[in-house]
């Protein structure tokens, strides 16, 4: 009986080793948990007649740990903005030239200079985001377009506000909300940072990062978060709404790329092109509720969420992506983070 | 092991406060699985508030296509690697037991169970090394196979700790005694040691599978393309939004580990 089994659980697991093999063309994708539409993925299988391969990820470092050790197997990763400048510094992305590509004229010029990838040598907008957050209009009806509603609150907002337990966003906040530069490495403006902070701490209910929760639960009125959980909360909350300020908003972008070695490279290729053509990315940010930094490619979504404030920013709005700070300037951000959060 | 403190006097039932420190430990055991288990059947979508009773996200749990093929991959590699786990380890247990004693029989029990001390991340990390290696020197890539070698290996002293156990336990008379009545070796084995050495076995077998079933760290390191397990899959949906389809995922999972533990205790029950 034992010797059945295992004869059988053997041919089994062969078979199933060997059919991925079988199809003619073979992708392996490997991107964020949750992130990926499955209608994207079998488009793309249906038009290369390519059989795609999807595993997740939950955090860059999960991903760049794998892709390190070497022979991970997969073709195509999609890493955060700074995570494709250390791949790229380390030699671990193909050099794929998306600029030549005939999908190119697509993309939003905004993010063709990028600090991680200038010119877009290695890599092709997959989402990006900025990140604020949202205010509870039921409650608070003051002015919501300056970080000092997070920094500096109001009287009916103290003791009411989760922020996202994430060292850079809420110190480069504080250095928007104070007028400094990111990642300064003035002692002086630091300590600003840290008094700053400091003060804030005790109007600061939570830090999480479970935004959705917190504040539709009502929980607390209001809370730092990103626009597309905005989005999200506003679709469940239509009182809850998601601010621009005027201080500088922070963005930050994933980012289709070719690992070095990738052994259907002509198919990774084939799928970068296939997410600058704006049908294709509409397809992915109605599944990841973000924007795609491929310009025409809001008609193709869903009219409620294609016409949202959060993916439309006003005109006036600035964003930034921040690289990320220098070892000793993360010292004393440790440092500041440490005492605010003990 | 209550009965046997029961009869030495010492009733641990009428110790002092015997009923509260139970009922404490019980309570931190398993009210939050119970919290889990409870919310899995929330009509709403936040974790928080209880909206009413549904099983909506049990429906959209199977019809999750990733969760389909996590399944399918855990299942594959936990019942392989259970079976020759659990072949190698009662090879290694009657190896190591029903032999005169030889040379480095102390170290070769030691060196089965030294997977069960080393660090998890350790033997991931290594593990992880070693496949690499394996593919660039030698472009060796088993596919699953590879998440199959690596399960079997940590399982091996899962499945080996009970067997051992069952073995020491069991009298070696009855086997000499079968060897008296001109029984082969073998037959002996067959007819006397196996069906005694069953519920250890079977003991064993559960272990691995549940060792190998839940298994995150050396899984998350060494899986490659198309071989997610179901813990990578639901530790990769954390990240986004929690809805309750997560609750009944585990749920899931849960219920497939009761009922294998249920299994193999029932199953032992009736061979003892």
């Amino acid at each position: 009986m034992k010797t059945k089994i295992l004869a059988l659980t053997a041919t089994a697991v062969l078979a199933l080793s060997c059919s991925a093999a079988l199809a003619d063309g073979e992708l392996h994708i490997y991107n964020w948990g949750d992130y990926t539409n499955p209608k994207l993925i079998e488009k793309f299988q249906k038009q290369f007649n390519v059989k795609v391969s999807l595993d997740d990820y939950d955090s860059n470092e999960t991903m760049l740990a794998k892709v390190r050790a070497g022979n991970s197997g997969y073709d195509i990763v999609v890493p955060s903005d700074y995570t494709v400048k250390i791949m790229i510094d380390e030699g671990l992305l193909e050099k794929t030239e998306p600029n030549t590509m005939p999908n190119f004229k697509n993309m939003d010029p905004r993010f063709v200079d990028v600090y991680w990838d200038s010119g877009r040598h290695y890599s092709v907008p997959w989402q990006f985001g900025t990140t604020s957050f949202s205010v509870n209009t039921d409650k608070y009806k003051g002015p919501m377009d300056t970080l000092g509603v997070l920094y500096n609150p109001p009287e009916e907002l103290r003791g009411r506000i989760n922020m996202l337990d994430d060292i850079n966003s809420v110190i480069h906040g504080a250095e928007r909300y104070l007028g400094f530069p990111r990642c300064t490495s003035d002692k002086a403006q630091l300590k600003q940072v840290n008094d700053l902070l400091e003060k804030a701490k005790p109007f600061w209910r939570t830090f999480s990062y479970d935004t959705n929760v917190k504040i539709t639960s009502g929980d607390v009125d209001v809370t730092q978060t990103w626009n597309g959980m905005g989005y999200r909360i506003r679709e469940k909350s239509p009182a809850i709404k998601f601010a621009f300020t005027k201080e500088i908003m922070e963005a930050w972008m994933d980012n289709v790329s070719v690992l070095k070695g990738a052994k259907n490279l002509e198919n990774a290729k084939l799928f970068q092109n296939f997410m600058m053509d704006p049908e294709n990315a509409a397809l992915a940010s109605d599944f990841a509720r973000y924007d795609n930094g491929i310009a025409g490619s809001h008609k193709f979504l869903p009219p409620e969420f294609g016409n949202a404030p959060e993916i439309n920013p006003p005109a006036s709005v600035k964003t930034e992506f921040v690289p990320p700070c220098p070892p000793e300037v993360l010292k004393v951000y440790n440092q500041i983070w440490t005492n605010l959060r003990k | 092991m209550a009965e046997a403190l029961a009869r030495k006097g010492l009733d641990l039932k009428h110790q002092p406060g015997f009923h509260a420190i139970a009922v404490i430990c019980l309570l931190l055991l398993y009210a939050p699985i119970l919290v889990l288990a409870v919310l899995s059947f929330n009509s709403g979508d936040d974790l928080v508030h209880f909206s009413g009773l549904s099983t909506q996200w049990y429906g959209k749990a199977l019809a999750n296509e990733g969760f389909h093929a996590a399944a399918t991959n855990t299942l594959i590699i936990s019942v392989t690697s259970m079976i020759l786990s659990t072949a190698v380890a009662t090879a290694a247990a009657l190896g190591t037991t029903r032999t005169r004693a030889w040379r480095g029989q102390g170290a070769a029990f030691m060196v089965i169970n030294l997977p069960l001390m080393v660090p998890e991340i350790i033997t991931a990390v290594a593990t992880l090394s070693f496949f690499s290696l394996l593919a660039s020197l030698a472009n060796i890539n088993f596919g699953i196979g590879n998440l199959i070698l690596a399960h079997t290996v940590f399982c091996i002293p899962f499945a080996y700790m009970p067997i051992r156990a069952r073995l020491e336990d069991m009298d070696v008379t009855l086997e000499n005694a079968a060897a008296d009545l001109y029984a082969t070796p073998w037959r002996a084995f067959r007819r006397v040691t196996l069906p005694l050495l069953m519920p250890g076995i079977t003991a064993g077998a559960a272990l691995a599978f549940i060792v190998s079933f839940d298994d995150f760290t050396i899984t998350q390191l060494v899986a490659g393309p198309g071989q997610t397990t179901l813990p990578l899959f639901i530790w990769s949906q954390i990240r986004r939004p929690i809805t309750p389809e997560l609750n009944a995922m585990c749920s899931i999972l849960l219920g497939i580990s009761i009922l294998f533990v249920l299994a193999s205790y029932l199953i032992a029950r009736k061979r003892a």
